[in-house]
């Protein structure tokens, strides 16, 4: 054996040895990956996504719902419901998320949320709040969707982003992530399980007690929608994903019951914003 | 003149028979909206109401065995159809638009359904617009204090019937 085919030969042995090496590393994060997954809440903390992947997914789908209802253009009412919902957002456990509200251009009456802190108001629903109480309420369940990450775990569980995406998401950048996420925002409207709903309600309602506000804005709202006609075509992907209004006014009254009693939180109806 | 009439009619109409509710558990009927406020009667479920007013998590309502503020979560209001026509009558009213017949047309209201959600595509120009007007947590601490809102410390509820 001369000088040279030893050295390739040592190359060569090298590379495979790295190659290998390479390959478990993959395995071991993979698994690791899947077990941070599995674990129970495992959402509550990261869920595996950084926080600037977290924003990069949420943007992509608020971008693409934007894409199918856009903002009204009144630029004073876009002010003021980011006023509202960042100052009830600023109570939860991620005061300091880059949040960001808007009111959409549809007659529909429903409120979406996308992950990190993407919130949307139909027109429709807008126009059925009484008070600036309704408006906060509505917000801080959405708020709570968001802190929960209900929808975030849907897309970990989902085809849309499997475990690879997670460990290519370390390697790449932004535009590989909504690439991943691609079009369409049918997210936004995907039924979570009850629970998670009636979870986000609890939230809702305390967020808007700690922002100062009568806790009871949610509740009123849910009244409201509650007696809208149920073929009314309206509410009618409302209905679809989430439990009947009536429902979640029983759950939200056995877990309030006299709770926010004597905390006097102000309903500011004179402020809410009149939308032309 | 005369349609301006049978409107103001509709409306009245409507807003005198608007809110019924009925109960959906047994409480108390009190004298305020507290509590601790005296108990005027106890309302068995099912029991047809009068809603008066709201205040906070309470009704003011008028029933047959007394009348008084009972909490908002143990009445559903009913009778809704009678009053969504009228109200967005008076929406359009308000609005200016009544009448022209062409809400739809000059505002483009429109449903949004699965579908175009599914077929929605990513648009760049409303993400800029929407990032336009993002309020700082100081800007937005400023706004609630011009209302009067106080932060307040208070827990998060457990789920019902899970941890007590």
């Amino acid at each position: 054996m001369n000088k040279l085919t030893a050295k390739i030969f040592v190359i060569a042995a090298l590379a495979l040895l790295l190659q290998t090496a390479q390959a478990f590393d993959f395995g071991q994060e993979l698994r690791n990956a899947a077990r941070e997954l599995q674990k129970p809440g495992g959402s509550a903390n990261l869920g595996g996504y950084s926080e600037a992947e977290e924003v990069a997914i949420g943007q992509q789908i608020a971008g693409n719902l934007l894409g199918a209802a856009p903002l009204v253009q009144d630029k004073k009412l876009q002010k003021y419901v980011n006023n509202v919902g960042r100052w009830v957002a600023t109570q939860s456990e991620r005061p300091d998320l880059v949040w960001h509200f808007g009111v959409i251009d549809s007659s529909d009456i429903n409120a979406f949320a996308a992950p990190g802190g993407y919130i949307f108001v139909t027109r429709g629903l807008y126009k059925l709040l009484n008070d600036e109480a309704e408006l906060a309420g509505v917000l801080a369940h959405e708020i709570g969707h968001v802190i929960s990450k209900h929808h975030l775990k849907i897309l970990q569980q989902g085809k849309m982003l499997d475990l690879g995406s997670k460990l290519l998401g370390k390697q790449v950048g932004d535009d590989k992530i909504s690439k991943l996420i691609g079009s369409g925002a049918e997210i936004v409207s995907r039924s979570l399980d009850k629970g998670a709903e009636f979870e986000a309600d609890r939230i809702g309602v305390v967020l808007a007690a700690r922002a100062g506000y009568d806790a009871y804005g949610l509740p009123g709202i849910l009244q409201e929608i509650g007696h809208s006609a149920t073929d009314d075509s309206s509410v009618a992907l409302l209905f679809k994903t989430h439990p009947h209004p009536d429902d979640r006014l029983a759950k939200l009254g056995e877990a309030m019951d006299s709770r926010f009693d004597g905390l006097n939180g102000q309903t500011a109806a004179k402020r809410l914003y009149k939308i032309k | 003149m005369k349609f301006y009439l049978l409107f103001t009619l509709f409306i009245a109409g409507a807003a005198q028979a608007a809110e019924s509710g009925t109960t959906v558990k047994k409480d108390s009927v009190r004298s305020a909206p507290f509590s601790d406020a005296k108990i005027i009667t106890t309302l068995p479920a099912a029991t047809r109401v009068e809603i008066l007013k709201k205040d906070g998590g309470w009704y003011q309502i008028k029933s047959a065995q007394g009348s008084g503020w009972i909490r908002m979560l143990s009445l559903r209001r009913g009778d809704v159809k009678a009053v969504t026509g009228p109200i967005s009558g008076l929406a359009g009213l308000a609005s200016g638009r009544a009448g022209t017949g062409k809400i739809i047309a000059t505002t483009g209201i429109r449903g949004l359904n699965e579908e175009e959600l599914k077929a929605a595509h990513y648009d760049e120009k409303q993400i800029a617009l929407l990032e336009s007007s993002t309020s700082s947590r100081a800007e937005a601490q400023k706004y609630a204090a011009k209302a009067k809102l106080k932060a307040q410390q208070m827990d998060y509820l457990a789920e019902p019937g899970v941890s007590k």
